[in-house]
């Protein structure tokens, strides 16, 4: 009995003396599962008879149980399928021991449904599994663990795209980096990438954007129904919006569909001959490169070679040419009448090539403004120049016709008096030759009557060898209105008064030539009278 | 059993508790040198464990050489009917020899994890081992029939036989040397260095030299049987109380071992069976 006391007291000092009391664990819990330490806990995780069962576990870790319910996750994953769960997480090793250890680096992470590969195997656990990408507010309350993480790239990738492409980024990106996105093939695209478009860089067309205070670059919602969502429209909306009508993907330059181009449409309007002329003949380089059309020098040439050239500066042709050719002008007798010839009387009427284009080619300068500058001098050597010095046809003509001539012909030896006054230059001096051509006779024309006049007399009147038709008749008036009779020898009275003149003064014709006798060879009476 | 077969006896029970325990240590060192947190991702956890194959096995084990040391000895030392199956004193050494090695594999069975309310149960084991052997020592102080049976002062007095009326009609020893070493011996508890005088005086004699270690044999006998009358009372006593607490702790040890048993098996944890 003593023994026996002894004993019990024994026993419960060293029951006492133990700091635990009562305690059946065989460690210390760790320190996620610190608050299930105590006796009146143990059958939490363990079932009496049959160690841990993976159902006790579930039953608090409902997250694991849920996903192996769906067959996801590593824990549904062939490799720990079947396997109870304390192989893997044991515990009763103290506060510190790692409940959840793993070979990180031979983790075959293909059995938690997302495996690792590019980029993605270079990253430590940490990098992927942590609360910010979380989104279980439950799980994210956890200290630690690799649950709760997302399979789509978002759930960890920032959306550099800012929510305008598709959130499916493995379309475009593999695992391998993020740029460029290898997979993308723009041809899958609603814009297909053709001729130039294949080489510019992408940046051209996708730029740099901000979005949310964030730079990114703007893939969608690009606008490309029209060519100039991107390019400038360097016709400023003249041809409209739909490039494509002239245009090809090719290159700007190479211009399709050319026969619909309105040139209309352009700062130069093809008119009269220019819409006939070749492109070609114009843009002689590229149909795009621009071309000067201010002036008409800017295509064509000056065929005036400078000729209008005033102060270094050749006005335009438009001052005297159309579009409808250059054969004919513009330029008006008003024009031509501000310049040093003024165009008057038949000048006006006569055709500019006249003056102007006396020889092959057109000439406008320093083609003198003298009349035989232009007109030939049909004069010279004929008319002494002392009547028309310089050879100045002005001194007789003016540019109304060559016909009027207004020479002071008394500045010669024969004053024009009476019917001279009358008549016609030509009718002295362009006499007819026997060919009945005219002679042109100015000089050494004698002053005497029959020099131009025949003697219709038949030299009855000639004294001295020379015929003096002034003697009877006047110049104002060939027929003798007063010829007194009774001056010549023979006087009439009596019935001579009454009597007609051609009773005495017949016709008579002598060697083919009838004139009136006026002269006989004496005056008996049966001179006439029979 | 022979000398030479308790000799054997002994060597085999020494060489198993040395072999055991050096194989154990040498198997398990990289394991149980493992602090606690790690142990768990060590190779030989799932046998080295507690509960694993061998960790577990070692306390089955453990404990059944304990329970078998101990029941034994007891039943040996207490029933009738087996008091005449062998020598006590071999008794003691098979319970010494199982009752080492099982809380040597019960060491390892802890793998050096000493808590919880088992840790109360190893920890008597402790004291009933490290009691065990404070109790050898004093047990071999009480000098025994060689059934191992305690004597009593007076059976241990008359055990001593008259050294110097040997001596002195077996040795041709002169006078002086002869009460030199029989002064030795009945002062040998108070004195130390007197074994040396011996010594001294036996070479004065020159005896041969098995007549030298006869009379040393015999004069070494007559201290130590000297001393132990000396000490016989003190020490019957402290084997008095040895016995509250070495048969205490083995008792606690035994009974938190067994809910500790209950534990396990409840819990699910059943070795191979």
């Amino acid at each position: 009995m003593k023994i026996g006391k002894i004993l019990i007291v024994v026993f419960f000092v060293m029951m006492l003396g133990n700091p635990l009391l009562a305690q059946i664990s065989p460690g210390e819990l760790a320190e996620v599962h610190a608050h299930l330490e105590g006796i009146s806990n143990c059958t939490k995780c363990h079932h009496l008879g049959e160690k841990v069962l993976n159902e006790n576990c579930l039953a608090c870790h409902t997250e694991i149980k849920s996903r192996v319910d769906q067959q996801k996750g590593y824990h549904a994953s062939s490799e720990v399928r079947g396997k109870e769960c304390f192989s893997c997480h044991n515990d009763h090793h103290g506060r510190k021991f790692e409940i959840i250890r793993f070979d990180k680096d031979k983790f075959d992470h293909k059995l938690a449904g997302f495996e690792l590969l590019g980029a993605h195997a270079k990253k430590t656990c940490k990098d992927c599994h942590k609360p910010e990408f979380i989104t279980d507010q439950k799980i994210k309350d956890k200290k630690f663990t690799y649950l709760g993480l997302n399979t789509a790239c978002l759930t960890c990738h920032e959306d550099y795209h800012q929510n305008t492409l598709s959130k499916k980024c493995d379309d475009c990106h593999n695992n391998d980096l993020f740029k460029p996105a290898p997979k993308f093939d723009h041809k899958k695209a609603k814009f297909q990438l053709l001729g130039k478009h294949q080489t510019v860089d992408c940046l051209k067309c996708h730029k740099i954007g901000t979005k949310n205070e964030k730079k990114y670059q703007e893939f969608g919602g690009v606008k490309f129904d029209n060519c100039v969502n991107c390019h400038k429209d360097v016709h400023l909306n003249k041809f409209g919006q739909d490039c494509k009508q002239c245009h090809s993907e090719e290159s700007f330059h190479t211009i399709k569909g050319i026969s619909n181009f309105d040139h209309d449409k352009t700062d130069f309007k093809l008119e009269e001959k220019h819409k006939t002329v070749a492109c070609k003949s114009c843009h002689k380089t590229n149909l795009t490169d621009p071309l000067k059309f201010a002036k008409c020098t800017d295509c064509h040439k000056d065929y005036h070679n400078k000729q209008f050239e005033k102060q270094g500066i050749s006005p335009d042709c438009s001052e005297c040419h159309s579009q409808k050719g250059f054969v004919g002008s513009s330029f008006t007798i008003e024009k031509h009448n501000t310049g040093t010839f003024k165009l008057e009387g038949a000048h006006i009427a006569t055709p500019c090539f006249e003056c102007h284009k006396k020889q092959e080619k057109w000439s406008f300068r320093e083609i003198g403004i003298r009349c035989n500058d232009c007109h030939e001098d049909i004069h010279k050597d004929k008319i002494d120049p002392k009547y028309y010095p310089e050879a100045d046809c002005k001194k007789c003509h003016d540019v109304e016709t060559w016909k009027k001539v207004s020479f002071d012909h008394s500045k010669t030896k024969f004053e024009l008096l009476g019917a001279h006054q009358k008549q016609s230059c030509k009718a002295c001096h362009f006499p007819k030759d026997s060919a009945g051509k005219e002679q042109q006779r100015f000089s050494g024309i004698a002053t005497s009557c029959i020099t131009c006049h025949n003697d219709k007399h038949f030299k009855q009147f000639e004294a001295n060898g020379t015929t003096d038709c002034k003697r009877c008749h006047q110049f104002n008036n060939w027929k003798i209105p007063t010829f007194d009779h009774n001056k010549t020898r023979f006087v009439l009275d009596g019935n001579h008064k009454n009597v007609a003149c051609n009773k005495c003064h017949k016709e008579k014709q002598i060697e083919q030539t009838t004139f009136v006798q006026y002269k006989f060879k004496d005056f008996k009476c049966e001179t006439c009278h029979r | 059993m022979t000398k030479s077969v308790h000799i054997i006896y002994i060597t085999i029970m020494v060489l198993i508790v040395i072999l055991s325990f050096s194989a154990i240590v040498y198997f398990g060192n990289s394991y149980y040198a493992t602090s606690l947190e790690e142990r768990f991702f060590h190779e030989n956890h799932r046998i080295l464990e507690p509960k694993g194959m061998w960790g577990h096995g070692l306390g089955i084990f453990g404990s059944l050489f304990m329970i078998v040391g101990v029941t034994s000895y007891m039943a040996r030392k207490r029933y009738r009917f087996l008091s005449r199956l062998g020598l006590l004193k071999h008794w003691l050494e098979f319970h010494i020899f199982l009752c080492t090695l099982g809380p040597a594999l019960i060491l390892f069975h802890t793998a050096f994890k000493f808590g919880g309310l088992v840790a109360v149960s190893f920890w008597s084991m402790v004291a009933v081992f490290l009691s065990g052997i404070i109790g050898r020592f004093i047990y071999i102080q009480i000098p025994r029939t060689i059934e191992g049976r305690e004597l009593s002062l007076n059976e241990v007095r008359d055990m001593k036989s008259d050294i110097g009326a040997i001596i002195k009609s077996s040795y041709n020893l002169d006078e002086e040397s002869y009460n030199k070493i029989v002064e030795s011996t009945t002062n040998a508890s108070n004195r130390t260095g007197s074994l040396g005088e011996v010594k001294k005086v036996l070479k004065k004699n020159k005896l041969s030299k098995e007549q030298y270690n006869n009379v040393l044999k015999l004069v070494r006998n007559e201290i130590s049987l000297n001393r132990r009358i000396d000490r016989l009372v003190i020490m019957q006593n402290m084997f008095k109380y040895w016995h509250v607490a070495h048969l205490p702790f083995a008792l606690v040890m035994l009974i938190i071992m067994v809910i500790h048993i209950g534990v396990t098996v409840t819990f699910g944890f059943r070795w191979i069976f």
